[in-house]
């Protein structure tokens, strides 16, 4: 399972860097939710440094739909899926091995929004270890979430309206609890941040599971 | 050293006047700095962060007018059918990307003055805004660009994406604007160059424009030589295998009417 | 490092980068539309070694 992961993970990041469609068109976006939602809060610098955390998670939120449609993209031309099925790949290697793929480009879209938030709201992160935890873990449950409710609307034509629909209210623990932990993390109060850690750890752990073991029936069944 | 091939003709040739431009463009950018960096006195009112004031305004300008004429206008003389030729797509296309390393320059300048003077790295101000979300929108253009298709629907497609960017700036900057100043309460910040200037500083200030515009003409000149080559390796890689399988065709025919025919045995015709 | 200098390095060096990028292109692709000439290929040419 492990091999067949990385071969996946493998594939879908050589895919990525000779398209480069994350790079251009998903951190672009990224950045753009972020001059957006400024544009929402309004211009006062004090209320734009209180709403960094949770712009830096929103737009990490809509973001990581990007990227899992993108991961879903890659396999939908005629009979791809299912060459892929009949490859006699394990199933659950496909599955760490998109989330992996996919973990990876929110790993560099999160070092982005850092430099974003960092840059236009003027807040610094006083807690790194705190802000780091958070986000990886996060990065694990989005990843696993996302690729396996990804394989949940892959066929269908409404996929790409679908999608949001279906994943983000699931998502959304983690945008709770991402920004009150790296709210912490710029406030510099520990303390208050580290509880949030115990529904990241969960969420992680859940996804990781459900996906491996789900992955395989939701592709028999699409 | 020129590479001219027989189809192509002029398209590898080194224009003399591009090269003349980007030597100018790279003397007229020492003299730039020499004399921005060493031999201008610091301002009385900014110090030595005016320094920066020779090179940041020549970025934006190139950035936001000289990228916006020929992007908009090479995009309308497309669009206009008496002038209609992939000359200026190209030419739109390629001043788009350099306007966006441009645009990219030209926040990261303003960043570098605003921060020590503001205490931020980012305000909100409507010309800063605007630079911001022009570069969104060049990349936009430049994803847009990149997905295959004809050359004349390429064309037609960026030339309506780079004139709707042209109208959309404007727009933006007055409505961020006004967001400012109904925030602020009618007092505008800006930042602008509050500056008593000398005149080795003034000009040294027009030498930056001069340097900054000539590179430009230079970066694009090249940047358009690539565009033009990008298409035509793909109208030979077509034209070679469209011919390739003509002479397929023509190798089966002829193998068909060599080989005997098997029921009219020796028939006459 | 002031200010001022990283404002001046890092434009003078983005540009300059960039440049360089430019004139890589132009060159691979002069290279690409060299090689892709009918002449060159040899898939292109008719037999040309035929003794008859």
């Amino acid at each position: 399972m492990w091999h067949d992961a990385v071969l996946v993970a493998g594939k879908d990041l050589r895919i990525e860097a000779r398209a480069r469609v994350a790079l251009w068109q998903v951190v672009p976006f990224a950045v753009l939710v972020l001059v957006l939602l400024a544009f929402a809060i309004g211009p006062d610098q004090a209320s734009l440094r209180h709403a960094a955390p949770g712009i830096f998670w929103v737009a990490l939120l809509f973001s990581t739909v990007l990227a899992i449609q993108r991961s879903v993209a890659v396999e939908s031309g005629e009979g791809t899926r299912d060459g892929l099925r009949l490859s006699g790949i394990d199933p659950a290697g496909i599955f760490l091995g998109k989330a992996a793929a996919v973990g990876l480009q929110l790993l560099v879209l999160q070092v982005v929004l850092w430099a974003g938030i960092t840059f236009l709201f003027d807040v610094r992160v006083h807690v790194v270890w705190l802000a780091l935890t958070a986000s990886l873990l996060a990065t694990v449950g989005l990843a696993c979430a996302g690729v396996l409710y990804g394989a949940l609307s892959a066929g269908l034509r409404v996929r790409d309206t679908l999608l949001p629909l279906l994943v983000l209210p699931v998502l959304a623990p983690v945008l709770l609890a991402g920004s009150k932990a790296w709210q912490a993390a710029l406030d510099g109060n520990a303390a208050s941040g580290t509880q949030w850690l115990k529904i990241l750890v969960p969420f992680a752990v859940i996804y990781f599971v459900v996906g491996i073991v789900l992955y395989g029936p939701l592709q028999e069944a699409a | 050293m020129s590479a001219v091939t027989p189809r192509t003709g002029t398209m590898t040739r080194r224009p003399r006047w591009l090269t003349v431009v980007g030597v100018l463009g790279v003397v007229a950018m020492g003299f730039t700095v020499w004399l921005g960096l060493w031999v201008t006195p610091p301002d009385e009112f900014q110090g030595n962060l005016a320094r920066l004031l020779y090179i940041h305004p020549a970025i934006a300008t190139v950035a936001l007018y000289w990228v916006g004429l020929v992007a908009a206008g090479g995009s309308l003389l497309y669009l206009w059918p008496r002038t209609r030729s992939l000359f200026w797509d190209r030419l739109a296309a390629a001043s788009v990307e350099v306007g966006a390393v441009f645009a990219a320059l030209t926040l990261i300048t303003g960043a570098l003055w605003g921060r020590p003077v503001w205490g931020v790295w980012w305000t909100w101000d409507a010309r800063l805004t605007s630079t911001a979300l022009l570069l969104l929108l060049e990349i936009g253009y430049l994803a847009l660009r990149r997905v295959p298709a004809e050359p004349a629907i390429r064309a037609r497609r960026c030339a309506v994406a780079a004139l709707l960017i042209a109208i959309d700036i404007p727009i933006v900057h007055f409505s961020v604007d006004w967001w400012n100043t109904l925030h602020q309460g009618g007092t505008f910040i800006d930042p602008g160059f509050q500056i008593h200037a000398s005149p080795s500083m003034s000009w040294t200030f027009l030498l930056g424009f001069i340097a900054f515009s000539l590179l430009f003409v230079w970066l694009l000149g090249v940047r358009y030589q690539v565009e033009v080559l990008q298409d035509a390796v793909g109208d030979q890689e077509l034209e070679v295998s469209l011919s390739e399988r003509w002479s397929e065709d023509t190798e089966l025919v002829g193998a068909a009417a060599s080989a005997p025919a098997p029921s009219t045995g020796g028939g006459a015709p | 490092m002031s200010y001022v200098d990283a404002g001046y390095s890092i434009a003078l060096a983005t540009l300059f980068v960039y440049a360089v990028t430019l004139v890589l292109r132009r060159r691979r692709w002069e290279r690409a539309l060299h090689m892709s000439e009918p002449g060159v290929e040899p898939e292109g040419a008719p037999a040309h070694g035929d003794p008859s």
